[in-house]
């Protein structure tokens, strides 16, 4: 192993030489108090290393020892429920070793050692494998069952496979490669977490993943298997939205990574998701959450891996055939951490300072995502759908690492400070944002909800785009200037935007929508809107149309539970019967 | 076309629209706010782009003649009835010039 000596110590970025035999992005161990650092750039012997630690008190002279190895995380039983701080040390279990502050250089597993696992071969003594194909499960816990495969490079016949209970570190099966050289494999991989786990073929993703967010899933879906940016100034509800997703998303596994944020936002992932239900299968939802927690006051080069260490778990159990969504937030603050070490490094700088190649780490940090056949004989689905925030100084959208993750993510939810301002969550501009998978995904919509569905919410988007044309008329000449035409325009667009649109993330119904009673909500509204307009040119009033008393129930339509949407049948018949009392007064 | 540009409508008070009668103006009596509505509705339905409304008549269904304050293809316009004018058609004439440009210069009139 290579061992140098520092000459330079400047904030997390220390300079060592006699390094010639290190190799890049290998993991090295700092000074005596043995520091967690990554080698960044190799110039002769000399290497300059990012440290994972704080590194006050360290100073030229001190040793510096490559471990030869690139940092790798340890995959295997044990990940879920688990929360784990940027280069994968276990946060729960360093509290208990080492108290509330992370000590440092303290070496602990990621994966408890000691814990046993009741292991169920799936494959024979006499099978032959191939990389990807599953040697047996893990029940981990009531949700999640962790499958057991042939780590990637590796194939052969499997000679011995041994059930039961054993420690991720055990040897459960022993391969014998087509060379004859024997494997003994246990429940637990390593991988390199800059490098993205092979799969066989990447798919267009044809399915939206369902989050139970109306503005989301009616207007701007995202695919299971796709990516998103959520942008937006501060207090706009970056954090809450991403909350709700990581609560409702339709996903078997949820990854989060809280990067650079505040630490009690992580307080209340903590406190909250233990406690919430998960609305599909009963259990709770921390169930099939790992936590990934790089809070603002923690190591900046850590925060820096955070990203790639979230990723990583996500492609893992995508190996296995799981639906997975990542949640960063936020990348902006990533994106800064990359900014600090480019400094350190003095690297010439590019855009606002950030590095040169600040986009191309954001696209592979997203293009990691995707639809996947995974590796393996079986053929199995996975997916990752990977949403950032991105937390753009100002709100501006114009800079860097917004413009850099907006050429890549094919959704767009723009959260407006406007909208949070006047109340409106989830402040998503509806005029601003997109989805690029609205074409892709239509048939789906078809297939599943209704054949309807696409035409209801091309509609309901033309009175939301004409509502914002109207308020320009408004806003010079008075609403008396409108037709009555275009003033039921308005109030219908209001009520997309107030019964349909705004949604509480803390009302226990409200918080999550299924497609179903989405789709039931949207047509109760541009059903009045159809029989509105009616109405009026039967002659009805302007003022009878908009006061109709059926329309305090379109509004609290948000509020009735799920397993009763019996109820919307019954408005319907109270709008339809409202607007022939209108129409047979309305004298023509 | 000779035909249609001709054609004018009257709704109001019986004594006071049958004059119209006389000069080919379909007149329609009209004593209640929903009668007047649904004279006005009627007359625009069938394309009659004039209709004189006694004020008294106006007053009593002011949304329904609010209505075709914004319509291109019918002109409501208030006229005196048989105990003369009441003064609503000089206020929206002000209230017209009013919004048109911000200011009262009509306000000799009181």
């Amino acid at each position: 192993m290579a061992q140098g000596k520092i000459v330079k110590v400047a904030g997390s970025l220390i300079v060592a030489e006699g390094m010639s035999s290190a190799r890049m992005f290998d993991v090295v161990r700092v000074s005596r108090h043995r520091l967690i650092g990554e080698i960044l750039e190799l110039r002769g012997d000399r290497a300059s290393i990012q440290v994972y630690e704080e590194t006050s008190g360290l100073g030229p002279g001190e040793p510096v020892e490559s471990t030869g190895a690139p940092l790798s995380l340890e995959l295997g039983p044990g990940l879920i429920e688990s929360i784990f701080d940027g280069i994968q040390r276990p946060l729960d279990r360093i509290r208990e070793q080492a108290g509330d502050r992370i000590a440092r250089g303290i070496e602990l597993p990621a994966l408890d050692r000691e814990r046993v696992w009741d292991f169920t071969p799936v494959a024979q003594p006499g099978d032959a494998v191939e990389a990807g194909d599953v040697l047996g499960t893990v029940q981990e816990n009531a949700l999640i069952e962790h499958r057991i495969m042939v780590p990637p490079g590796l194939s052969g016949t499997v000679r011995t496979i041994a059930r039961g209970a054993h420690k991720v570190t055990d040897v459960i099966a022993v391969l014998e490669a087509g060379d004859g050289q024997e494997h003994g494999l246990s429940m637990l991989q390593r991988w390199p977490m800059r490098i993205g786990r092979p799969y066989r073929e990447k798919l267009s993703p044809q399915m939206p993943m369902v989050t139970g967010q109306r503005v989301i899933d009616t207007f701007f879906p995202i695919a299971s298997g796709g990516v998103a940016a959520i942008p937006g100034p501060f207090g706009s509800g970056k954090t809450v939205v991403q909350h709700q997703l990581a609560k409702w998303a339709d996903a078997d596994i949820i990854v989060y990574v809280g990067c650079g944020e505040r630490g009690n936002e992580m307080t209340d992932v903590l406190q909250e998701f233990p406690r919430l239900h998960d609305p599909k299968t009963g259990q709770s939802l921390m169930k099939r959450t790992v936590l990934i927690a790089n809070t603002s006051d923690m190591p900046v080069a850590a925060r820096e891996a955070s990203i790639y260490t979230g990723i990583t778990i996500a492609e893992y159990f995508r190996d296995m055939g799981y639906r997975v969504a990542i949640m960063a937030d936020s990348t902006s603050r990533w994106a800064e951490a990359l900014r600090e070490m480019s400094g350190r490094l003095e690297e010439m700088p590019g855009e606002e300072g950030y590095p040169a190649y600040l986009s191309s780490r954001i696209a592979e940090f997203y293009e990691r995502a995707g639809q996947v056949v995974c590796l393996g004989s079986e053929g199995r689905k996975g997916a990752i759908s990977a949403i950032g925030a991105v937390s753009p100084p100002g709100g501006d959208i114009s800079e860097p690492v917004s413009q850099a993750t907006l050429r890549i993510v094919k959704v767009f939810w723009g959260l407006s400070a406007q909208l949070a301002y006047r109340r409106h969550f989830p402040a998503i501009d509806w005029l601003l944002s997109y989805s690029l998978y609205l074409d892709n995904l239509s048939d789906w919509f078809t297939d599943h909800v209704s054949p309807e569905w696409n035409a209801l919410r091309l509609k309901a988007m033309t009175v939301l785009q004409e509502e914002s044309e109207l308020e320009e008329i408004v806003r010079l000449v008075g609403m008396d200037a409108l037709s009555w035409k275009d003033r039921l325009t308005m109030e219908v667009a209001r009520s997309v935007r107030e019964d349909f649109l705004h949604q509480n993330a803390f009302d226990e119904v409200d918080t999550y929508t299924s497609l179903e009673k989405q789709y039931r909500m949207l047509r109760l509204i541009l059903d009045y809107a159809d029989k509105g307009q009616a109405a009026l040119d039967a002659g009805a009033n302007l003022s009878d149309v908009i006061g109709m008393p059926v329309r305090e129930r379109i509004g609290r339509a948000k509020y009735i539970p799920e397993d009763s949407l019996i109820y919307f049948d019954e408005i319907e018949s109270e709008l339809a019967a409202q607007t022939s009392a209108l129409i047979n007064r309305g004298g023509l | 076309m000779a035909d249609k540009l001709l054609r004018m409508g009257a709704v109001g008070e019986e004594d006071a629209i049958l004059a119209f009668k006389a000069i080919g103006a379909v007149a329609v009596p009209a004593n209640t706010a929903d009668e007047v509505a649904s004279a006005l509705h009627r007359l625009s339905r069938d394309g009659i782009p004039i209709i004189f409304i006694t004020e008294a008549a106006a007053r009593m269904a002011p949304e329904a003649v609010a209505r075709y304050d914004q319509a291109m293809e019918t002109a409501v316009i208030p006229i005196p009835g048989i105990r003369g004018s009441d003064g609503y058609g000089a206020q929206r004439v002000r209230d017209n010039v009013i919004k048109a440009i911000g200011a009262d210069i009509l306000q000799y009139n009181n």
